[in-house]
């Protein structure tokens, strides 16, 4: 059973609790209309579908009701990192540095 | 049934309690057993030995083991709380007044007509099934396969057992109860961690309930005693037996299912859910049996279960007795029997040199021995009445009478709740096993889990596992590699491998094994689906690791590159029941009312649920539910028409930004939405499908009301937030869901500003001052009320919307008002239909998963729009332009009834098979008009007005019209008055 601690009301949340939302940091083409055929259809159906680390969205549906950004590994569920939704994960953080 | 003297109980011994008989039936004849008999040694012990028909061939079968593995012993039992249609008997404790019967055979398990089918076996060889769907016609078998398989029997009727969940945390959970278990629970007491000890018996102790052992210096029975009494006065051990894990999951959280037991039955089951800091895995190893020609008659069981139903049920399983083994924990059951008063007729031993003091002890006990040597052949007519032996090397054969058999051919650790987690058990070539290569993170092994070990290591494993839990280090002995000189034996090399059954069950044998792999089928997952080699509800456990052994021979690999197949929760078979729990009727989804729900009720209401109690008609004077709906289509036609439109999705967006917000949503465009007005539009998915419609509502420039349909009302709530909290933050914007806060009523009818003039509003309703879709907040009949004039039906038609509260008096006062202008209640039906009359289109049942709004023919509306909106884009890719879309059209037709869901035929197609252009979507007769109408998606449909198509509804084939939607007041004078 996937557990996660919800950053914004501190408490944990197990997954009857959340609600998942998909991959994290799909970037949405602006504006829309100017983007190719092939932009748009990537952001509404390519995804990388990794086994491994995945970066997604999960929304503490029963709880506060913020999305939030979680590391998760698609193989053995560990979570390795949970942030608000307007951060980054480490992995950008070090890439910006 | 048995050929066997009337006595089938020891004198004296067994962990039962002789002052308590139990009584309960078997197939309508009474017996009696004792308390701590389990179903299966109490059936024993009444002389039953053949229990079943096997599945596909109808063999006669009795007890194989004592336990969850037991492939055989399914019954349907009956206690004074439930019924449980297939259940392993070596599970039940007996209860009082149980009733059970067996589930394969007919007319009884011992006489079967089914079993005739024998001859014919060699036709239902492995893959009869994937074969006979090909070819060559399913059809032809399925009626007589139907009928002859399967395990239990439903009962309409059956009382549901009471369930309960449970969510609970432990530090430590230690799973299994045996001697591992017990130790390491033992060593946790004030420990300071809160410690769970699950048990699948309702007895501690495991095997040490059956088996001679010294453990720390003591003999078995004394340390049991001690060891219970310790755990069961520990403050911080919880002791839950009757108790199975049946799942590991992530985050180490468990399933567990205890069974609450009373004299009389199950008096409850509860589910568990248990999240555990530490697991400590003790649930030890189960016995194989070896594989020969006729190795499944009844009289032949596993050597720890005939041990077990001895010592522990003092049951007297046979008369005379052979063993069969390849390791020296076989003898424990031809010294038990034999200690026990059983003729022990021979050990056979696959090994050429057994170790001599076993040979020594057999001799004290005057039992002969064979060594090298192997079974070839076993005989009886039901039951086993003997055994044919020969020299592995060859030589004469050599027949022996023996009416009970006990099988020994290694033990499976019991890996299955790690492997839950992924970890993929490793083959150990030195005990002939599979045992854990490693363990999930916070985890740790204790016992024979870990490779077969005697009572005394499995203590002391359990003791270090405890220390590893509490970070302490301990030495511990290695435990002796290989303890019982087990040398592999999986089959014999010659014989009629067609009577040689691995899987008892599912009735595999190794024929089909070799067939499946004549045919390719060599991967374990491939041979397991193919024959069906353990699938069935005992999951395989004594037959797995001999089939994957044979297929190893037979496809020259070496058995840990064959592998096991994966191992998935549940452990065992998790009664629906139990996890649905008290999950059902109002406690499954609460139910939810209209605020006026009394005055509907009172009113004749019948009510469905769909999402809310909704009135879908209203009972007249006996009349049924057509006349009921039509009488109510004439009202709100001619006079008027109040309607319950309280579920409807109301959603206020507030803030400076509301409307530019609300503007990304809709194809309309909202930021020309004036303050006081209405607009009628639609919110797509990101891929331009429609998602919903609605109105949306200007009170003001930063308060808006999004009204969406009913089924909706919390996922368009969420959608909003969503894209606000994940795409435009930065906008001012709130979004609050006040579906529930309000009572909203429908007024239809040409009527319909009478009766709102009656309740005496303080603003102007004139229709030139309030105009088809506008909006005024006022006091109307003393109440705060949003009133909003828009129509579903095609009359003139307002929303009347009050507090919840209010909601009862606003229906009572419409209601009064109306009688005397010949106004009544409408229902959801009449409702519905009032809308197809007009042609207006229900979201969900007249759109489906690939309706865009250029569909509904709102290209012209878009185009219009100078903003983006959520779909927009995907609107202009190539599916969503392409000629052949399935496009909303009418329908009419003057003769025949039209149905949704009827098909409409390609082109010049007059019958089926052939190509469909498209379905109806709704359908039903119009008062008004006087024919049938309806909504259809159709290719291309917007360019077909007039055309006459072809509608297949189940059988019938109706020729309908195509036209545009709402044939009803086309020029929506009625709409406007």
């Amino acid at each position: 059973m996937i557990i996660i601690r919800c950053p914004y009301c501190h408490e944990d949340r197990h997954e009857e609790e959340l609600e998942y939302g998909g991959e994290a940091d799909i970037a949405r083409p602006t504006p829309p209309a100017q983007a190719t055929d092939d932009a748009w259809t990537d952001y509404l159906y390519m995804r990388t579908n990794p086994r491994g680390v995945h970066f997604e969205q999960w929304c503490c549906r029963a709880g506060c009701g913020q999305w939030f950004k979680v590391a998760r590994h698609t193989v053995t569920h560990d979570i390795t990192e949970v942030i608000r939704y307007e951060d980054r994960f480490a992995y950008q953080k070090d890439r910006d540095a | 049934m048995s050929r066997r003297p009337a006595h089938h109980r020891l004198p004296e011994g067994g962990c039962i309690d002789r002052s308590r008989p139990v009584r309960f039936s078997f197939n309508g004849r009474q017996m009696t057993g004792y308390a701590g008999d389990t179903l299966a040694s109490a059936l024993l012990a009444n002389g039953v030995d053949v229990i079943a028909r096997s599945f596909k061939y109808r063999r006669p079968r009795g007890f194989f083991g004592s336990g969850l593995e037991d492939p055989l012993a399914m019954l349907a039992v009956r206690d004074a709380y439930g019924y449980d249609a297939a259940i392993r008997a070596a599970q039940v404790p007996l209860a009082d007044g149980m009733a059970v019967h067996a589930n394969t055979g007919w007319p009884l398990s011992s006489f079967d007509v089914g079993g005739l089918i024998r001859p014919f076996a060699r036709f239902i060889k492995a893959g009869f099934y994937y074969k006979t769907f090909m070819w060559p016609n399913w059809r032809w078998f399925e009626p007589l396969i139907r009928r002859t398989t399967g395990f239990g029997r439903i009962d309409a009727i059956a009382a549901v057992r009471p369930a309960e969940r449970v969510h609970a945390s432990c530090d430590v959970l230690v799973i299994g109860g045996g001697t591992a278990g017990m130790a390491a629970a033992h060593a946790l007491i004030n420990s300071g961690h809160e410690v769970v000890l699950a048990d699948d018996r309702p007895r501690l102790g495991g095997a040490l309930a059956w088996t001679d052992a010294d453990i720390d210096g003591r003999t078995a029975d004394a340390w049991l005693h001690d060891r219970s009494a310790a755990i069961a006065d520990a403050d911080n051990i919880h002791l839950l037996s009757s108790t199975v894990v049946t799942g590991a999951y992530e985050g180490n959280v468990f399933t567990m299912l205890q069974y609450v037991h009373a004299n009389d039955g199950v008096v409850l089951q509860r589910h568990w859910k248990l999240r555990v800091g530490k697991v400590i895995l003790a649930t030890g190893s189960v016995e194989r049996p070896l594989v020969f020609p006729g190795n499944d008659r009844p009289g032949i069981m596993l050597a720890s279960a005939m041990s077990r139903y001895i010592r522990e049920f003092a049951v007297i399983p046979a008369t005379r007795v052979c063993v069969f083994t390849n390791n020296d924990a076989g003898y424990d059951a031809a010294f038990t029997a034999s200690r026990a008063g059983i003729d022990v007729a021979c050990v056979i031993d696959t090994r050429d040199v057994p170790p001599v003091r076993l040979q020594s002890a057999l001799e004290a006990e005057g039992i002969s021995q064979m060594t090298g040597s192997e079974i070839i052949h076993t005989h009886g007519s039901t039951r086993l009445s003997g055994i044919t032996v020969r020299a592995r090397s060859g030589g004469a054969a050599r027949r022996i009478d023996c009416d009970g058999l006990a099988l020994a051919g290694g033990v499976s650790p019991l890996v299955h709740l790690a492997a839950h987690r992924g970890i993929k058990p490793v083959y150990d070539p030195d005990v002939a096993a599979f045992v854990p290569g490693a363990w999930p993170e916070n985890w740790t092994g204790a016992g024979d889990v870990q490779t077969p070990m005697t009572p005394d290591q499995a203590a002391a494993s359990g003791v270090a596992a405890a220390s590893q839990v509490l970070g302490k280090k301990q030495d511990v002995a290695d435990a002796v590699p290989n303890p019982f000189n087990i040398e592999a034996y999986w089959r014999p090399p010659t014989g009629d491998a067609g009577m040689m059954f691995v899987d008892l069950q599912n009735d595999v044998t190794v024929a089909d094994i070799e067939l499946a792999a004549r045919e390719g089928y060599v991967s374990v997952e491939h041979l397991k689906r193919y024959t069906t080699l353990g699938m069935g509800t005992d999951q395989g456990r004594t037959s797995n690791i001999n089939g994957l052994a044979i297929m190893a021979g037979l496809s020259g690999r070496d058995i840990t590159e064959v592998g096991t197949t994966t191992f998935r929760p549940p452990y065992t078979a998790v009664p629906m029941g139990a996890v649905a729990a008290n999950r059902t009727g109002p406690l499954y989804r609460a139910a939810r009312y209209l605020p006026a729900h009394d005055i509907h009720d009172a009113a004749g209401a019948v009510f469905e649920d769909v999402g809310w109690l909704r009135p879908d008609w209203y009972r007249q004077n006996g009349k049924g539910r057509e006349a009921a709906v039509l009488k109510e289509m004439a009202a709100a036609r001619h006079a008027v028409g109040l309607f319950d439109g309280s579920p409807l999705g109301k959603i206020e967006v507030a803030g400076p930004d509301a409307r530019a917000f609300l503007d990304l949503f809709y194809v309309s465009n909202i930021m020309t939405l004036k303050p006081g007005r209405i607009r009628y539009s639609l919110m797509l998915h990101v891929d331009g499908v429609i998602f919903d419609d609605g109105v949306v509502t200007c009170i003001d420039d930063t308060l808006f009301v999004v009204g969406c349909s009913s089924g909706n009302a919390d996922a368009v709530a969420a959608w909003l937030e969503r894209w606000h909290q994940t795409e435009w933050p930065s906008m001012q914007v709130a979004v609050a869901p006040v579906t529930s806060n309000w009572a909203s009523i429908a007024v239809a009818g040409p009527r319909a500003r009478d009766v709102l003039a009656a309740l005496n509003p303080d603003v102007d309703i004139s229709s030139t001052a309030f105009p088809h879709m506008s909006f005024r907040e006022g006091a109307i009949g003393g109440m705060m009320s949003r009133v909003s004039r828009v129509s579903f039906t095609g009359e003139l038609q307002y929303e009347i919307n009050v507090p919840a509260a209010q909601g009862d008096a606003l229906l009572e006062r419409l209601m009064e008002i109306a009688a005397p202008m010949g106004g009544c209640l409408v229902g959801l039906e009449a409702w519905l239909r009032l809308r197809l009359e007009k042609g207006y289109l229900h979201v969900g049942a007249d759109t489906n998963g690939r309706t865009t709004p250029l569909d509904l023919g709102m290209g012209g509306i878009i185009d219009k729009k100078p903003g983006d909106f959520i779909g927009r884009r995907s609107l202009s890719l190539a599916y969503a332009v392409s000629a052949d879309r399935e496009q909303l059209v009418g329908i009419k037709c003057t003769a025949a009834p039209l149905r949704a869901g009827g098909r409409i035929l390609a082109g010049d197609d007059t019958r089926p098979p052939c190509r469909s252009e498209g379905y109806v979507t709704s359908a039903c007769f119009s008062p008004s008009l006087g024919f049938h109408v309806g909504l259809a998606l159709l290719e291309n449909g917007s360019e077909r007005m007039g055309e006459t198509v072809r509608i297949y509804d189940d059988g019938d084939i109706i020729k309908a019209e195509v036209c545009r939607p709402g044939a009803y007041d086309p020029d929506n004078e009625r709409l406007m008055a």
